[in-house]
């Protein structure tokens, strides 16, 4: 009994979320078929005229998320580092809490503390810049790598940690001073881990809705010209979840062609956040 | 053994309760415009504790939320500060959409008070046109004193007041170019993001502009004389963008709907109206 | 010269961890300081009047609740199947790894995307409208990865031994499974499912196309058109106007009720989970 229980159940959570990858599919299926690649390589969306390109917000994802990542990579490497090589156990655990505890804070509430903290503080920080409002993509991508921090401090430890006690014993005992031993020995082999551990928090950040769309000023069609020109970061901007959490949602239902723009841009959220995560969870290299 | 015999337990016990919620009453459901939720929202909270009525209130996607909600069934009644276009009607065929006028509003150019006090008090259709269509983007073309960058904030999609805008602008919504501005939702994000952005501009519902941190500028009509957004001028037409409120409804409005309905064109209703900055009805047809 | 690296590099990463505790806690007390000032019995036990700026947040806590139990009822039972799954029925290693890697794809999967699928499955196609049990659903599925994966780590670090002891006793599977695998392991369904409904407590993407408004429901009292009040939708709405005078302490203050209910969870599940976690010698 306890058998066919659990093959129904499980059946019926693994058909839940493959029907839910099928949905997506499906019922973006007309805007493929009206648009075509345009809908990826598209620079412009405007849904009154039916013009639906999404370059913008996969830029936008994207701009938002390298930010993020590389504020919140190199100090949750360093904080990472320092609790994983030079505390002792206790005193690990200890450290630890607070930063699951950050890692616990709602989206909600983040998106209400960058209101508060870190849109004006962009605007006068950057007023040479003349930028139109506190709310772009640079104050986005500021506090996504706020959020991330805790969570790509605690996949790095655990990278760090992966890496056996034995080899930092024998590279002290070799006469190596610790810096060199982390530098040398730990680092170079947990490099997989922490490359999976910036995979698993590209897949995370990406899927940040609640808290982007408080600070990002939701415009769209903002792109570099040039290719390469930073300065979109400090246009507002939107980004892929942005775009699915805002109003357009709400009146596409009603539109076939503009539900299925809306439902493509999920099935290009997903398969980017899935991706990313997917390629990270391969790497990694599990305890037990 | 024991699963068999939790299941012999669960699964009437389950279906009886899902039976169970097929007897509960409907409650009537209302869902649109920002600008119509204020005196709707307060007319619902006098309704349910007086009459006992079971009202649901929310402005998901503003004037065309609920124009669309309505048409997807999901709500009994609408609010909307734009008319029902055709485009509405047939995109919902089977809704027979039923606008109930309830007061008038007007559409404002709300500016941060240091455009005001820069100078700028009034704004004709050429220069909006221009800082529309990004021609224009420092407030010292347009009458400041001093250079300063415009931040025009548009509002989202479906928004009413949007609509009321291009439609004095351009003729129509389908007419208005295709621009790129940073987006704001209903009446309240609009007020706070103009009120905390120097050099701000965008559109708001006139009885929202309270003076104080968000200031109304006067629009030039076609006799080339500026007229601000006061209520004389709002009830005569004399300002360009003044807008009705509506409350819609699929056909003839009844049960809880006729009841609010009712009271909002009743006395206390039309109060309400008045009292959240709108005009009422009788301001119309003096 | 390698002496003086050695000090510098444990000074850098020192300061990260440093930078990291100071954002934490700073950020914490930002929150406690604006929201505190709103705290107090009728907070609590009132209902929201004036659009929020006054009144209290009653009916937004027993919406969060009937959102939490729907999603813990319905996540449970589906979680402890998928982890049993894995650890007993499955018998090649490659279906086991395909369901592990599948379970961790789908833990990090935006939660938008479920609030989007639920819109249009439960509240359009089977025609529920804005519904508790809709939002309930969604958050199911939305933390079911998280839980099913606790649950199997704390299965896997179940001893071999009793596993082995219970079979060479005769035990079937099912009964190995009942006596042994899920006795040792309600514990880690328990924290598993706290750390879940932690973070579906604060989602606000998956329940606002699907299950909440901001004013005029109590308690559902159906299925069919039976939304909740919530806080994290609450606390949404309230930060798109934060300038209407009153609004802004009682918004902070439901931002700080939330962020209490999100940390007294996740302490709940802490000690299982670091007992977990901690397993290399240095």
């Amino acid at each position: 009994m306890t058998r066919v229980l659990s093959w129904l159940l499980s059946a019926l959570a693994i058909g839940a979320f493959g029907f839910l990858l099928c949905v997506f599919l499906f019922q973006s299926g007309p805007v493929w078929q009206s648009e075509g690649t345009r809908y990826i390589t598209g620079v412009s969306w405007f849904y009154r005229q039916h013009v639906f390109g999404a370059l913008s917000l996969i830029y936008g994802s994207l701009a938002v998320t390298a930010v993020a990542l590389l504020l919140a990579g190199p100090l949750g490497l360093g904080a990472a580092v320092f609790l994983s090589e030079y505390l002792p156990q206790n005193a690990r655990l200890a450290l630890k809490i607070p930063l699951e505890l950050l890692a616990g804070i709602p989206s909600v509430v983040f998106g209400l503390l960058g209101i508060a903290l870190l849109r004006d503080w962009v605007y006068r920080t950057f007023a040479k810049f003349d930028p139109l409002s506190g709310d772009t993509l640079l104050t986005a991508g500021i506090l996504l790598a706020v959020m991330i921090l805790p969570t790509m401090v605690s996949l790095f430890d655990d990278a760090l940690r992966s890496v056996s006690g034995a080899q930092r014993r024998a590279a002290r005992a070799l006469g190596l001073t610790r810096a060199e031993t982390i530098w040398n020995i730990v680092l170079p082999q947990a490099s997989r881990g922490i490359a999976s551990a910036f995979l698993l928090s590209v897949g995370r950040a990406l899927g940040e809705t609640v808290a982007v769309f408080l600070v990002i000023g939701r415009q769209d069609n903002n792109l570099p010209h040039p290719w390469y020109s930073p300065a979109p970061l400090l246009e507002a901007g939107q980004t892929l979840t942005t775009k699915l959490g805002g109003a357009e949602t709400n009146i596409a239902f009603g539109d076939p062609l503009h539900w299925a723009a809306i439902m493509g841009l999920g099935v290009l959220l997903l398969v980017l956040t899935a991706g990313a995560t997917c390629l990270g969870t391969l790497g990694r290299r599990r305890h037990a | 053994m024991r699963i068999q015999a939790t299941m012999k337990l669960f699964l009437p016990l389950f279906f009886s309760v899902l039976s169970l919620t097929s007897i509960s009453a409907a409650p009537l459901k209302i869902n649109g415009s920002t600008t119509v939720n204020l005196p709707v929202a307060e007319a619902a909270e006098i309704l349910r504790t007086e009459q006992k009525m079971e009202i649901q209130v929310d402005t998901q996607g503003g004037s065309a939320g609920g124009i669309s909600m309505l048409g997807d069934g999901l709500v009994q009644m609408g609010m909307s500060s734009k008319p029902v276009s055709e485009d509405d009607r047939s995109k919902y065929p089977k809704c027979d959409f039923r606008p109930i006028h309830i007061g008038e509003d007007a559409v404002a150019l709300i500016v941060s008070k240091d455009v005001w006090e820069n100078g700028v008090h009034t704004l004709n259709k050429k220069q909006l046109k221009d800082i529309y269509e990004g021609r224009v983007k420092n407030w010292k073309d347009v009458g400041g004193e001093r250079a300063q960058r415009i931040a025009f904030f548009n509002k989202e999609p479906g928004r009413g007041t949007w609509e009321v805008f291009v439609h004095w602008l351009y003729g129509s919504p389908k007419a208005a170019p295709q621009v790129n501005f940073p987006e704001v939702g209903g009446n309240e994000e609009t007020r706070s993001k103009v009120a905390s952005t120097p050099g701000a501009l965008s559109q708001l519902s006139a009885s929202w502009a309270d003076g104080k941190s968000v200031f109304a500028l006067a629009l030039v009509g076609e006799d080339g004389v500026p007229v601000p957004p006061e209520s004389q001028n709002i009830a005569t037409h004399k300002y360009p963008l003044s807008r009705p409120l509506f409350v819609l409804t699929n056909g003839e409005p009844s049960g809880g709907a006729k009841t609010m309905v009712d009271f909002l064109l009743g006395e206390r209703g039309q109060a309400l109206v008045q009292k959240h900055g709108y005009l009422p009805l009788k301001a119309l047809h003096p | 010269m390698r002496r003086g690296l050695d000090i510098v590099m444990g000074c850098v990463a020192g300061g990260c961890l440093l930078a990291c505790l100071t954002i934490s806690t700073g950020l914490v007390w930002s929150i406690a300081r604006r929201g505190w000032g709103a705290l107090s019995f009728s907070f609590f036990t009132e209902q929201i009047a004036l659009v929020g700026a006054s009144g209290g947040i009653f009916w937004n806590l027993v919406g969060t609740t009937v959102l939490l139990s729907t999603a813990f009822l319905a996540c449970a039972p589906l979680a402890v199947s998928l982890a049993l799954m894995e650890r007993v029925w499955l018998r090649s290693e490659s279906m086991k790894k395909a369901l592990r890697l599948g379970l961790y794809t789908a833990n990090g999967l935006p939660s938008i995307v479920f609030g989007l699928f639920g819109f249009l499955v439960f509240v359009q196609w089977c025609g529920w409208g804005k519904s508790w049990l809709a939002g309930g659903l969604v958050l199911a599925m939305s933390m079911l990865p998280t839980v099913t994966l606790v649950v199997l780590e704390r299965m896997a670090a179940i001893p071999q031994r009793y596993i082995a002891a219970a079979t060479g006793l005769g035990l079937s599977q099912s009964q190995v499974a009942w006596a042994v695998l899920l006795k040792q392991s309600w514990g880690g369904l328990i924290s598993g499912s706290l750390l879940g409904l932690a973070r579906a407590a604060g989602e606000t993407a998956p329940i606002m196309f699907t299950a909440t408004i901001f004013a005029g429901v109590t308690f559902p009292k159906g299925v069919v058109e039976n939304p909740v009040l919530t806080l994290p939708y609450h606390i949404f709405i309230l930060a798109q106007d934060s300038f209407a005078a009153g609004v802004e302490t009682k918004m902070w203050g439901t931002a700080l009720v939330l962020l209490g209910l999100v940390f007294s969870m996740s302490v709940a599940a802490l000690p299982s989970r670091l007992y977990l976690h901690e397993e290399s010698d240095v």
